[in-house]
């Protein structure tokens, strides 16, 4: 629409998309709903954390994004509901499986490529292994203590996994389980997201959010603060710091959806995204690693590193 | 600033030029403010010169446009080009007399209403009282006295407590036209509510909630954005309203609060295509709408509001007859009648229709107006002003 004959295709793809109202219901055009869905998820995510505005962004315009972000987690909870596997529970006070938390978003790094043609297949639980909303609630609380809020706008709480560890390895027993030989549709998805997951475009820069929010997370219990002088200054985009942006810092398992997102149109731009849900995992996982963690250093580490040090995390 | 086009029989020249805002900067957020204008409203003309009120994001000002096109000629003590003469020198005495010049137009800011909103003004109304008028930012609408600029009272407050709770602004706000304790504010959630401040100081409750129920059939991922009003305009009789979503414009009847009692199809071919349209950010496009104008005491009949590639639409309320016509140079020459267009949603396109994926979304129309006594309209694009004229003048 903009750019005529290139946006043409987008728009047909689009069109083949949106075309009806599709139910969720629905069988085979479930897969479409799905991928509708998905890709709203994406842009609404890409809308609210990728530009870097002089003057402050519109609060209507974020507050409408925001309700569609919600709208869409809500569903994937509902549909995830159905058959509890993979959704993560309640904080421990266990530092270890702190770290362990946050290094599982980057095992489902890992396992979600191949996870990703099973969702085209489209089981219900399959959905809610992928949904990022379950599991960053979760690391909500482990990471920002002092988020120990209910998250208003009507969220049921996530069910709780008695023990972390059995359910880890239980849970990878059931996701080679349900991953299904990928149909050569799948295989084409897969590919690209199996072939080279250093190069997925991971969550958008939240360092490079409006100056109104240097701290990054660490501003989020000023949010709670009831002074109105605080709530003035991080108004607009502060409010931003329930859900959502702690989803989108722990939300590697969404990275392969990139890959086939039609909306997502370079490299350029999904790799200025990259860097920041890097950090956040080379901050945890510093302890166990070589490099030096510097925030904005793009995110170097390669898959074997990642690899060993996801088994000393395991294994310990 | 304004540039005209001459579109009709009448010629247009530029009046006035004058700034009203500059850009600011604020320290405390480190975010740039605006000198983008997002509302102006002439108050009601009491003596010879026009007053204005122009609102950009935080700040308010009241303009006096005067017109001067006589001067005093013949001082005594100053010669013309303004020196004073020495007095030693005067001999004989002159009254100065008025001789004509060349219009000047001059505009000074009278007052500054400022550092009441914390959040984007998006409305101002003046009041039917023609003394207070309400400025309207996201969550706040303050209400003002047109002399007073250190003080405003806040009569309605949507902010929640918690602002990770918020889900709704405020979009749009009007004064009834005639009941000075009456308003309208309208939010991101489609809803209109109608306010009486005599009811109490913050009208935080709503006397009236207009609302439609949502279509099912309709129903998408982005039901909630399109149905958030951009524009809400009272008749002048006061007794029906017209909201402005992304798709429709609604006439309401104050009286019914469950549904519109018209609703009108801007570019209902739109439909399919508002994935794509809220990918490139269109869909939060703030159309205006408006009234057409009339010197008597008639029910307003015709509708108009715009859209994209340059065309803007008329909807008559009593032959529910619709026009789209488009405000280009390319296509209409200075005085020639212009031509209906047609858009073409899907299938074979016919001569002279425009297929939806060839429209241009940057050409976008958000404002219209019509005068309020004649059947004379302006319309702006991106950037020229489009002035036309009923042809039946």
């Amino acid at each position: 629409m903009l750019g005529k004959g290139g946006k043409r295709k987008f728009d047909e793809h689009e069109d083949g998309l949106e075309g009806k109202v599709v139910s969720p219901t629905d069988g085979p055009s479930k897969v479409s709903y799905t991928l509708q869905r998905q890709t709203i998820f994406n842009i609404s995510l890409m809308k609210l954390y990728n530009h870097r505005p002089l003057t402050e962004p519109s609060l209507q315009k974020t507050v409408l994004i925001n309700n569609m972000l919600r709208r869409i987690q809500e569903e994937l909870k509902q549909e995830g509901s159905l058959r509890p596997m993979f959704v993560a529970a309640s904080q421990p006070a266990d530092p270890l499986s702190d770290n362990f938390r946050e290094a599982q978003p980057a095992f489902s790094h890992l396992a979600s490529a191949p996870l990703l043609p099973a969702d085209l297949v489209s089981t219900m639980p399959l959905e809610s292994c992928l949904t990022p909303a379950s599991l960053l609630e979760d690391d909500t609380f482990c990471t920002s203590p002092a988020v120990q809020h209910d998250d208003g706008a009507a969220k049921p709480p996530p069910p709780a996994l008695q023990a972390v560890k059995d359910s880890f390895s239980s849970a990878l027993d059931e996701i080679e389980e349900l991953c299904p030989a990928p149909t050569s549709a799948e295989a084409v998805a897969a590919e690209p997201a199996a072939g080279d997951p250093k190069a997925q475009p991971g969550e958008p820069d939240v360092h490079n959010k409006p100056e109104g929010l240097p701290e990054g997370r660490t501003a989020e219990p000023k949010l709670m603060d009831p002074l109105p002088g605080n709530f003035e200054i991080t108004a607009s985009t502060g409010f931003l710091t329930d859900l959502t942006l702690d989803d989108i810092l722990f939300a590697d398992i969404d990275t392969s959806m990139y890959d086939f997102d039609p909306c997502t149109s370079a490299a350029g731009a999904a790799s200025k995204m990259a860097p920041v849900s890097a950090d956040e995992l080379l901050k945890t996982l510093a302890p166990y690693s070589s490099q030096p963690v510097t925030p904005n250093q793009p995110f170097k580490m390669d898959l074997t590193e990642l690899d060993h040090i996801m088994e000393v995390l395991v294994g310990s | 600033q304004n540039k005209t086009q001459s579109h009709s029989r009448g010629e247009y020249n530029v009046y006035s030029t004058f700034q009203s805002h500059e850009p600011e900067f604020d320290y405390l957020k480190s975010l740039e403010i605006e000198e983008k204008i997002n509302k102006i409203r002439w108050l009601p003309q009491k003596n010879a010169a026009q007053f204005l009120l122009s609102t950009n994001d935080k700040t308010i000002k009241l303009w006096k446009i005067s017109e001067r096109d006589k001067r005093p000629e013949g001082y005594n003590l100053k010669e013309e080009d303004g020196r004073y003469r020495d007095p030693t020198t005067v001999t004989t005495l002159r009254v100065p007399v008025f001789r004509p010049m060349d219009l000047m137009v001059e505009a000074s800011p009278r007052r500054i209403f400022a550092n009441a909103h914390t959040y984007h003004i998006n409305s101002i109304s003046i009041n039917s009282d023609y003394e207070t008028y309400l400025s309207a930012d996201d969550l706040r609408i303050n209400l003002w006295h047109l002399e007073i600029t250190d003080r405003s009272f806040n009569i309605v407050d949507i902010k929640p407590a918690n602002m990770e709770e918020l889900t709704e602004v405020i979009t749009a706000a009007e004064f009834h036209p005639n009941s000075c304790s009456t308003f309208v504010y309208s939010s991101s959630k489609g809803t209109i509510r109608l306010c009486d401040m005599r009811a109490s100081a913050l009208c935080d409750r709503h006397s009236k909630l207009f609302e439609e129920p949502e279509d099912p059939s309709n129903r998408s991922f982005f039901s909630e954005i399109i149905s958030s009003i951009s524009d809400v305009k009272f008749s002048h009789s006061g007794r029906y309203m017209m909201t402005r979503d992304y798709l429709s414009v609604k006439i309401w009847d104050l009286n019914m609060e469950n549904r519109p009692v018209e609703t009108y199809q801007v570019h209902e071919y739109l439909r399919s295509k508002l994935c794509s349209l809220y990918e490139n950010d269109c869909i939060f496009d703030k159309f205006e709408c408006c009234w057409n104008g009339s010197d008597r005491q008639v029910e307003f009949l015709i509708v108009m509001t715009g859209s994209y590639n340059n065309f803007f639409r008329m909807f008559d309320r009593n032959t529910k007859r619709d026009i789209t016509l488009e405000a280009s140079r390319e296509n209409n020459k200075p005085r020639t009648v212009l031509k209906p267009r047609k858009v073409c949603a899907s299938g074979k396109r016919k001569k002279d229709e425009i297929s939806v994926d060839s429209l241009d979304f940057n050409k976008k129309i958000l404002h219209t107006a019509w005068h309020p006594k004649e059947n004379i309209i302006a319309v702006a694009t991106t950037n020229n002003l489009y002035i036309f004229q009923d042809k039946m003048n």
